[in-house]
């Protein structure tokens, strides 16, 4: 049947893509010298200290997780529902930190809280010295990993409260207040996003070693990080990262257990109903100024420090001498990550949803294990695989690079398609059944063009994640074909401060410029119709 | 749906053609593929002055801050079926060493590498020194007593006034695995354990200590001369000393660039030509210009003027070979002492 | 030859029959319609038709034709050549009224000039030409009812299922389009089930009336000897 055939050859591709190279490395595990061995895990919590490492990933991250979830997901609803001054800008706002890696976020920290920074030459070296000692460590690491991963949980609540059916809600408030209505009603039924959020969260804090490891914070990659740079030792350092793949297997498990026997009522795609907006009365003001204050702190403050660091007009045009070819094939290799992204995210998605193959379950939560991986392992099993004569096509060319991509954020927009899909009542399809349509016609003309929603913000997604990648692209790239991230990074290795800062500053513009393009775009369509 | 089809396929379009040369002989179009570990600043004017000199068009890889060289070595290791680079730049030798122990490198002796000293050079051409980088201390101005030797981290006259980086990472895993080449096993154990005794604060990176130093914090550190040089030309109140000048100490540790041809590249003439450049005494003299401030091997280029010409300085004789075995074998002990 | 036949269908729902051991004969260009109160298992029995849904034991045929039979559906849906009106209507939002109407005949691969003929046979029929080019929502719910019921019959099924589709329409509307449906029926000659829980509806629109209880057929009658029936059970 038509149907299978895709929806294998999807789950082929993302078999070939993304599980084998890991399954490569972690075959090589348990290899040594020719024979079945498992030396190379003999390394793992062999001393205590590794617990100890490992405690102190999951307290990083839960408290990350936590921390993102209690604050995003107000944050999304007042955004989203309310009638709060400035919406637009201040959601805009908070999902810049995420377009920045980490780890130039904490330097920025580190220029404001340090010992020498900002802060210590406004208020005196004694306030420099008490926030440089608060910045590193624990709570240095959650602030800047929580300021990057928020927008995650904010994106997500406002996704999914578009799908909230308003007659739920307007029923609630018949009967009572908003804020009630919100916590029992409309909270519950968005709970899926929530928890997807949350997860992501948690695996993407969990992963993180470039910032931990700046701010003194010893966490657990760091123990497959040095077997890959001291020893060079694949074998071992992948074996460190199991720990890691079974607290990710160990998530997923919790959520199914948790969403297993939920069912919500979604409101019908393609309805263009008006949500209810909430009026937040007195307490506007109140809300908008401690709103605004968080974005400060936490968005524009850092970005500030950048662009004080920068503020030079010959900074940027080094940065564009520099740096400019490399922007260019960002975009490019974004654009055709995310498109490619959407396509194989809506097939996995459709999958997942439909549950037309018995190994749906299998690919959820391959796409989810894949996205939790260390890049590096990712990275490297790619080159393994693929590094020969014969596939020079595919290894010495871009296209290594996409296929990175696909490997480690297919989870992304596979969630985000089960969602929309979900949305799609189901006689909708079965009315094009009865109309004569074979199941590749139906799916492309009425199943994707109602879910057009869920796969815009897929590839919006694909691409923010794409182009802020460094990674994958810094493991793969072909010589010579560096992509603005790798860039920023590899000139960050004494490159003047002001260099790096007019770098990420044209990273910023260079992810929402396009964003905003499109976006202004898609209105100007939409009125014209 | 068909519009994100047709996006796609322009864009794969635009992408192919731009990287369609692969197919044909690249020898033939002049081209040249190198890793570096160099920070990208100092090496890409360089690279880009051969490109315009030679008309050989340069691919580069290259090491980010963050990975602190995880990125080229691994790249290499990884490819070593199907090589990829023609050539690698190392920030040191030891990657060298690591690559000719595992059979990625193959023999280069350019003729650009005389008048460099042999101890600079692997005896077998397998990779080449130039524009090295000297572990020195830099020291805060303020401090009325100024060390000597590295003798000075367990001097309890020093206790909790030194800072050194990170031995996990970068040159001062080098150094230490130097010293246990230099000492023995038992002293250079010892010797680190007195460092924790005497309250030596542990950094992540030389330009972390450098700029503790500077603040005032901490006296003095072991670092690498650039790391120093740069803080200096900042006029910051630092000043650099050449530790083990005196007879019979151990002199001062030389990390020197290293280049390398690696086996069976794509395109070995261009490559060759590249490492002759990278050799050549005009890269040196740029190299020591640049911010980096790194000190020539050839005898006759100048110096940075903080610095003292290599025939002015003391250097520790040490086998970088030994000291990369011993590298790999310090590794336990040395995440035990560190505290992972 | 009948339009459809059910041959001892059956169909659980996790443990539970929701059509048990049904057979049923529809004779070609009759007007059948099936009343029951919800959960009596009558959309099961339209689904099942349809080819949504798979009879667990038992038969179905259209047309003669086995399509369905013990566990397996021998006819997907997208063959079965039947139209179906929704409750819900299931109009595509993203097309227009135009759309909606020839998606299915390009499916099946007509050429443009004579899906344009059909098409604008069919609104005429439903007198909605001056509508042909809106979209769906600019559409009050009595238009919507007239496009759903055209897109069901433009591509001239073997039998046209209609599930509840009046349920949500007041009741003047609700008179109207039951007379439009039977003026069609009258013109076109198509074969009808049409599922229900209203009595009136029921008895308005079929010639022969079905009464499903329980998932099992109750009683078969014209709708005047179920009207007595129901008399005498209320007494």
């Amino acid at each position: 049947m038509c149907k299978r055939a895709v929806l294998l050859t999807v789950v082929i591709i993302l078999v070939v893509v993304g599980l084998l190279p890991v399954l490569v490395m972690f075959a090589k595990t348990l290899v040594t010298d020719g024979h079945f061995s498992f030396a190379s895990y003999k390394a793992l919590f062999s001393s205590g200290r590794q617990w100890v490492l490992l405690w102190h990933t999951l307290a990083l991250s839960s408290l990350t997780t936590v921390l993102a979830t209690l604050i995003g997901l107000p944050l999304g609803i007042l955004l989203a529902r309310t009638d709060l001054p400035l919406r637009r800008t201040l959601a805009v706002l908070f999902v810049i930190p995420l377009l920045i890696p980490p780890y130039v976020t904490a330097v920025s920290w580190f220029h404001i809280l340090g010992r020498e920074g900002f802060l210590s030459q406004l208020l005196g070296p004694a306030v420099g010295a008490r926030t440089s000692g608060w910045l590193f460590g624990l709570p240095g690491c959650v602030l800047v990993l929580f300021s990057t991963f928020l927008p995650i949980v904010i994106l997500l609540t406002m996704t999914y409260l578009k799908t909230v059916s308003p007659h739920l809600e307007e029923a609630g408030k018949l009967v009572g207040k908003w804020p009630r209505v919100l916590r029992q009603i409309t909270v519950r039924l968005i709970m899926p996003g929530v928890l997807l959020g949350a997860m992501l969260v948690f695996l993407l804090s969990m992963g993180e070693f470039g910032v931990p490891t700046f701010l003194r914070y010893s966490v657990f990659p760091v123990e497959s990080f040095t077997q890959f740079s001291a020893f060079y030792n694949f074998e071992a350092a992948t074996a460190a990262t199991i720990p890691l793949g079974v607290i990710t297997l160990g998530l997923l498990a919790v959520e199914r257990i948790f969403l297993r026997s939920k069912t919500y009522q979604l409101r019908p795609a393609g309805t263009d109903h008006q949500f209810p907006r909430i009026d937040l009365g007195s307490g506007r003001l109140w809300l908008f100024a401690i709103v605004s204050v968080l974005s400060f702190l936490i968005v524009v403050l850092p970005l500030l420090a950048l662009v004080i660091e920068s503020f030079s007009l010959s900074a940027f045009r080094g940065a564009f001498s520099r740096a400019g070819d490399s922007l260019v094939r960002s975009l490019t290799y974004a654009a055709i990550g995310a498109s490619l992204l959407a396509i194989v995210g809506f097939f996995c998605g459709y999958l997942i949803h439909t549950r037309s193959l018995p190994l749906w379950r299998g690919v959820d939560s391959l796409t989810i294990f894949l996205f939790a991986l260390p890049s590096t392992v990712i990275g490297i099993g790619l080159t393994t695989l693929w590094n020969r004569p014969s596939t020079n096509l595919i290894y010495a060319t871009p296209v290594i690079i996409i296929f990175g991509y696909l490997a480690q954020y297919t989870a992304l927009t596979s969630r985000i398609t089960v969602t929309s899909l979900a949305q799609i009542p189901p006689s909708m399809e079965e009315a094009a059944q009865t109309a004569g349509a074979a199941w590749l016609r139906r799916t492309g003309f009425i199943i994707a063009p109602l879910a057009k929603r869920g796969l815009i913000a897929g590839w919006i997604v694909g691409f923010i994640f794409c182009l802020r990648d460094t990674g994958i692209s810094m493991m793969v790239y072909p010589p010579g074909h560096d992509t603005f991230p790798v860039r920023i990074f590899t000139l960050m290795a004494n490159g003047p401060p002001s260099l790096i800062a007019a770098l990420c500053v044209t990273l910023v513009a260079a992810t929402l410029l396009p964003l905003g393009i499109l976006g202004f775009a898609f209105r100007q369509i939409r009125s014209h119709k | 749906m068909k519009v994100v089809a047709a996006l796609t396929v322009i864009a794969v379009l635009i992408c192919l053609s731009g990287c369609g040369r692969k197919g044909e002989s690249p020898e033939r179009k002049g081209e040249v593929v190198v890793y570096v570990s160099e920070d990208q600043v100092f090496s890409q004017p360089i690279l880009m002055d051969f490109e315009r000199e030679t008309g050989i068009r340069v691919r580069a890889v290259c090491d980010t801050e963050e990975a602190k060289g995880t990125g080229t070595m691994n790249r290499l290791i990884a490819e070593k079926n199907n090589p990829q680079a023609d050539v690698y730049w190392a920030n040191e030798p030891i990657r060298a060493v690591v690559l000719k122990q595992r059979g990625i490198s193959t023999p280069y002796f350019s003729s650009n590498a005389e008048g460099i000293p042999d101890i600079f050079k692997d005896p077998d051409g397998y990779w080449t020194g130039f524009s090295a980088r000297a572990r020195v201390f830099v020291v805060n101005k303020g401090s009325r007593n100024k060390p000597h030797s590295i003798a000075a981290y367990t001097d309890p006259a020093w206790n909790g006034k030194a800072v050194i980086a990170n031995p996990l990472f970068g040159t001062t895993t080098t150094h230490t695995a130097a010293l246990f080449t230099l000492y023995g096993d038992e002293k250079a154990k010892a010797f680190m354990n007195d460092l924790k005794k005497n309250a030596v604060k542990i950094s992540t990176s030389n330009g972390e200590s450098a700029d503790l130093v500077a603040s005032g914090e901490f006296a003095f550190s072991l670092v690498d001369s650039d790391d120093a040089t740069n803080r200096m030309r900042e006029g910051r109140p630092v000043e650099m000393i050449f530790p083990d000048q005196g007879q019979g100490e151990l002199g001062c540790l030389i990390v020197p660039n290293a280049v390398v041809l690696i086996k069976d590249g794509p395109n070995p003439t261009n490559g060759k030509k590249l490492i002759d450049c990278l050799l050549s005494k005009e890269t040196e003299r740029k190299l020591a210009l640049a911010a980096c401030a790194q000190i020539p091997l050839h005898p006759g280029v100048p110096a940075p003027r903080e610095l003292k010409p290599l025939d002015k300085i003391k250097t520790t004789e040490i086998d970088y070979e030994k000291v990369a075995r011993k590298m790999q074998e310090i590794q336990p002990f040395l995440k035990d002492w560190v505290g992972y | 030859m009948s339009a459809v036949r059910f041959e001892s269908v059956t169909k659980s729902y996790s443990g539970r029959p929701a059509v048990e051991n049904v057979s049923l004969i529809v004779e070609k260009g009759e007007r059948l319609t099936i009343l029951g109160p919800s959960g009596c298992g009558k959309t099961t029995l339209l689904r099942l038709l349809a080819g949504f849904l798979t009879p667990d034991k038992g038969s179905i045929l259209i047309d003669g034709e086995l399509v369905a039979r013990d566990g397996r559906n021998l006819r997907p849906a997208e063959e079965r050549k039947l139209g179906m009106v929704f409750q819900d209507l299931a109009l595509w939002p993203h097309l227009s009224v135009r759309g909606n109407l020839e998606f299915g005949l390009k499916a099946r691969g007509l050429p443009r000039l004579q899906r344009r003929k059909r098409i604008l046979e069919i609104l005429r029929l439903v007198q909605m030409e001056a509508s042909a080019n809106s979209r769906i929502q600019e559409l009050s719910g009595g238009q919507q009812q007239r496009v759903a019921l055209a897109r069901a019959i433009v591509l001239r099924p073997k039998a046209l299922l209609m599930d509840e589709p009046l349920s949500n329409l007041d009741y003047d509307l609700n008179l109207r389009s039951r007379e439009a449906i039977l003026r069609l029926h009258g013109e076109l000659g198509f074969t009808l089930l049409y599922v229900t829980h209203d009595r009136d509806e029921a008895f308005h629109i079929g010639t022969r009336v079905v009464v499903m209880r329980h998932g099992a057929v109750d009683r078969i009658g014209t709708p005047e000897e179920i009207r007595e029936h129901f008399q005498q059970v209320s007494l």
